[in-house]
């Protein structure tokens, strides 16, 4: 057990708001309301708020727990818990490893753009200019100028995973800013990181109200916010969305990293966990809607401003073929014009019909981007179109860096709280510890400031994390089910908390999350068997566009690395335990004979 | 003789429109969206709008070429309600020779905003067909602005870090002064504890004599 002297929270609140802060990140901006636009708008939330209830709540509720008891990081609290599981902890302690490493240099995006946003013109607003002068750069005209600035000037991407090229200065800085903040916010663990998460918890919120109100002013926001919350209830039969819901539920909350356990360790014993984990479930949920609603708005705009371009373009083409006077043709009357025209000069029309472009504003609706995409590309290009634009995007990349680094500070105690749980390391000071874990991380971080840094952080993004995050909390919950015993589990919480928990929560944690979670497992095995060979978006700089590309053999090789390394902590430190422990009672057995020997 | 002069007065007219005519080989095709520009202040095209057009082409290719054009050699047709039209340049010199269309692209060029400002239009709304307009480039300062707030930051965040540090070395030491006091008072504490109970035994006047008596 951990000695009395051990760290904890000032109030409960601050738990409360560290747990929010770590939750609630850019998944909830970015990957949400993509889902909820791809199942079916309004429909969605059924499934989500079912997921939440069987899976979320209940295994949220399990860390923390663990955490609260033990009072030890995850490594500490599996070994508590069973010493041939001490592996679960330590796949936790890697993966959120993984995670440290490649997450902050979205923090690192999001500098880079607030930046930039100090300008009179906004650097993503307009194309640059080519060298002899004569138009706009041919990689920006045949992309837009947000993909363009994206891709080649922040990014300076190479065209494919194989060729990495030189590290981008600007990025590196950009970087090296992000994990220094990261090292003040935790630099005397628990005491700088209640304080910080006061703010980095309550100032997105802040943001998004603002942006509700702008989004819901925008020309076009109405047809986004109908468009996409128009339930489509067939969407509801199709299994992809249940799975889509759960598996959502499950990395939102940030269950099986161990920052739960970690941030729970340092509560006090009598703590009111159970509330405290129901309040922060729902508002992650409750964020992730309201995120959602904003987004939408956005897109409306977007696709509205897109729509009418195009219909401004379609007019300027009839009016300057057909040599008409500028006001016989207005945006409200291009659909009839063109019927007109097609009536009336049928040869001449059909010249034309190739250069026409095809308005629809559904199409512009139906176009769903997640991820970086959306945050820093669909974003921009709606902020650039917006009055006083400098503005909305400064609050804008501010509130992408308070969310990015409110999960920084889950994913990085994640890493110290176990280190410092080792007798061995109990020496050393929390800022000499937590700095060398900021420093490693930053140098190893490095690789993904190059040109094809980008590449790969979409490899680390897609496969270090989701398939042994399954395998560690189902792990956990049978291991609190079964192998611990729900009985003893039981006792554990009503010493804790003065009750036992309800039945409901049991019947939660020893069959309807483990199933499910298997249900999820074998889907991704399923689906990455039946997937083939993995593939990747490369940005093609001469057509201006993404394209899906195979990994190389390499990049398949370090896929595998990424997804066997964590799991196989399991394993193998059951292994390693068991020959210990084989070892260690042999040479008991030895010394015995001995001794009778002697005597 | 009359019918002679009145030959001779139609001549330059007839020229002109053997000259200039759409898709002339050395001409130019204009669009003009007034409408679009200035809103409602749009002016109404008309014969002084087209003279002022003429006169700002002469001055480009006067500025361009330093021979003197006038206003009669800049030569307009075809005009149509979008309000658009072609129009030829004759040579000063020899009114039925057209200069080439090199020459004029590279004048416009040249003046393109002079002859944008005469007409209060601008690169987009006064359109020569074919002519690629020359975008100013973009203002570069010395230092990129980005780097000078990112310079801001990182020296308040690392002054910050500097500051907490300092501070745990400085509670470090005033701790283990505070400890070191603390022993000290904990040893006189003892000591006087000690005197209180059984006190230290102080051999020099003890009666017992390690020496045996003689």
């Amino acid at each position: 057990m951990a000695s009395d002297d051990r760290d904890n929270w000032e109030s409960p609140l601050q738990f409360v708001l560290a747990c929010v802060s770590y939750a609630v990140g850019l998944g909830n901006v970015w990957r949400f309301p993509y889902l909820c636009q791809m199942h079916g708008g309004g429909g969605f939330l059924i499934p989500y708020l079912v997921m939440l209830l069987l899976e979320g709540v209940p295994l949220f509720y399990l860390e923390l727990a663990i955490g609260q008891k033990m009072r030890l990081g995850s490594i500490g609290a599996w070994t508590a818990i069973s010493p041939y599981l001490g592996g679960l902890g330590l796949a936790s302690v890697v993966t959120s490893m993984y995670l440290c490493l490649y997450y902050n240099i979205i923090n690192a995006w999001s500098f880079w753009y607030l930046f930039h946003s100090f300008q009179s013109v906004l650097p993503w607003a307009a194309c640059p200019v080519n060298s002899n002068r004569t138009g706009p750069i041919e990689e920006c005209e045949k992309a837009t100028s947000t993909q363009y600035f994206f891709y080649r000037e922040t990014l300076n991407i190479s065209p494919s995973i194989e060729k990495s090229g030189g590290i981008h200065t600007g990025q590196a800085l950009c970087f090296l800013l992000a994990w220094v903040i990261t090292y003040l916010f935790i630099i005397r663990g628990v005491k700088s990181t209640g304080k910080v998460v006061y703010f980095t918890a309550t100032f997105p919120y802040v943001v998004l109200l603002i942006y509700l109100i702008r989004g819901m002013t925008l020309h076009g926001a109405l047809n986004g916010v109908k468009y996409m919350f128009t339930p489509k209830m067939e969407e509801l039969a199709n299994p992809t969305t249940w799975i889509n819901a759960a598996t959502q539920i499950f990395f939102s909350l940030g269950l099986g990293f161990g920052s739960l356990i970690a941030f729970a360790s340092y509560n006090q014993y009598h703590n009111n966990f159970e509330r405290q984990a129901i309040i922060v479930s729902l508002i992650n949920s409750g964020t992730s809607i309201f995120a959602s609603i904003v987004t939408f708005a956005v897109y409306g705009f977007k696709a509205t401003i897109n729509y009418e371009n195009c219909l401004d373009r379609t007019r300027i083409l009839l009016l300057n073929s057909f040599n008409l006077a500028e006001d016989s043709i207005i945006l409200n009357n291009v659909f009839e014009m063109i019927e007109k025209l097609n009536t009336t000069f049928p040869e001449q029309f059909a010249e034309l019909s190739n250069k026409l472009e095809d308005c629809n504003l559904e199409n512009e609706l139906s176009t769903a981007v997640e991820g970086t995409g959306l945050a820093f590309i669909v974003y921009s290009e709606a902020i650039k179109n917006m009055p006083l634009s400098q503005l909305w995007s400064v609050l804008y990349f501010f509130m992408l860096l308070m969310l990015g680094m409110g999960s920084m500070l889950g994913n990085i105690t994640a890493i110290t709280t176990p280190l410092r749980d080792f007798r061995f390391l109990s020496h050393v000071s929390n800022e000499a510890l937590n700095g060398f874990v900021c420093v490693l991380c930053l140098l190893l971080g490095l690789g993904f400031t190059t040109r094809s840094g980008n590449y790969w952080f979409t490899m680390f993004n897609d496969y270090g994390a989701t398939f042994s995050l399954l395998l560690i909390v189902l792990f956990e919950v049978i291991t609190v089910s079964y192998i611990y015993g729900i009985k003893r589990f039981e006792k554990d919480i009503e010493d804790m908390l003065g009750h036992r928990p309800n039945w409901f929560w049991k019947i939660m944690w020893g069959g309807i999350s483990p199933l499910l979670l298997i249900g999820l497992f074998l889907f991704y095995v399923i689906n990455y068997i039946q997937g083939g060979t993995p593939t990747y978006q490369a940005w093609n700089k001469d057509l201006g566009k993404s394209e899906q590309t195979e990994y190389p053999l390499f990049g398949q090789a370090f896929i595998g690395l990424l997804l066997v390394s964590s799991v196989s902590c399991i394993p193998l430190t059951a292994l390693y335990i068991f020959c210990q422990r084989r070892k260690h009672a042999q040479r008991q057995k030895q010394q015995r004979t001995v001794n009778t020997v002697a005597a | 003789m009359l019918g002679r002069i009145v030959f001779f007065l139609c001549l330059p007219s007839v020229l002109a429109a053997q000259l200039c005519k759409p898709n002339a080989a050395e001409g130019f095709k204009v669009r003009l969206s007034i409408k679009t520009a200035l809103g409602d202040k749009a002016y109404e095209w008309n014969r002084n709008q087209r003279f002022l057009f003429q006169a700002a082409i002469a001055f480009a290719m006067s500025h361009h070429l330093e021979l003197e054009f006038n206003v009669s050699n800049i030569l307009v047709c075809d005009e149509t309600p979008r309000v658009s039209f072609w129009f030829v340049v004759t040579s000063p010199g020899d009114p039925s020779r057209l200069v080439g269309k090199e020459s004029v692209e590279l004048a416009v060029r040249e003046s393109r905003s002079r002859i944008n400002n005469i007409l209060l239009l601008n690169d987009a709304t006064l359109e020569f067909v074919g002519v690629l307009p020359t975008l100013t480039a973009p203002v570069k300062p010395a230092t990129p602005s980005w780097l000078i707030v990112f310079g801001v930051v990182i020296g308040m965040v690392g002054a910050g870090i500097v500051f907490l540090l300092v501070s745990t070395v400085v509670q470090k030491k005033r701790k283990k002064n505070e400890v070191a006091e603390e022993e000290d008072d904990d040893e006189e504490a003892q000591m006087k504890r000690t005197a209180g109970n059984e006190g230290i035994y102080n051999t020099s006047f003890s009666e017992y004599d390690r020496n045996t008596q003689m």
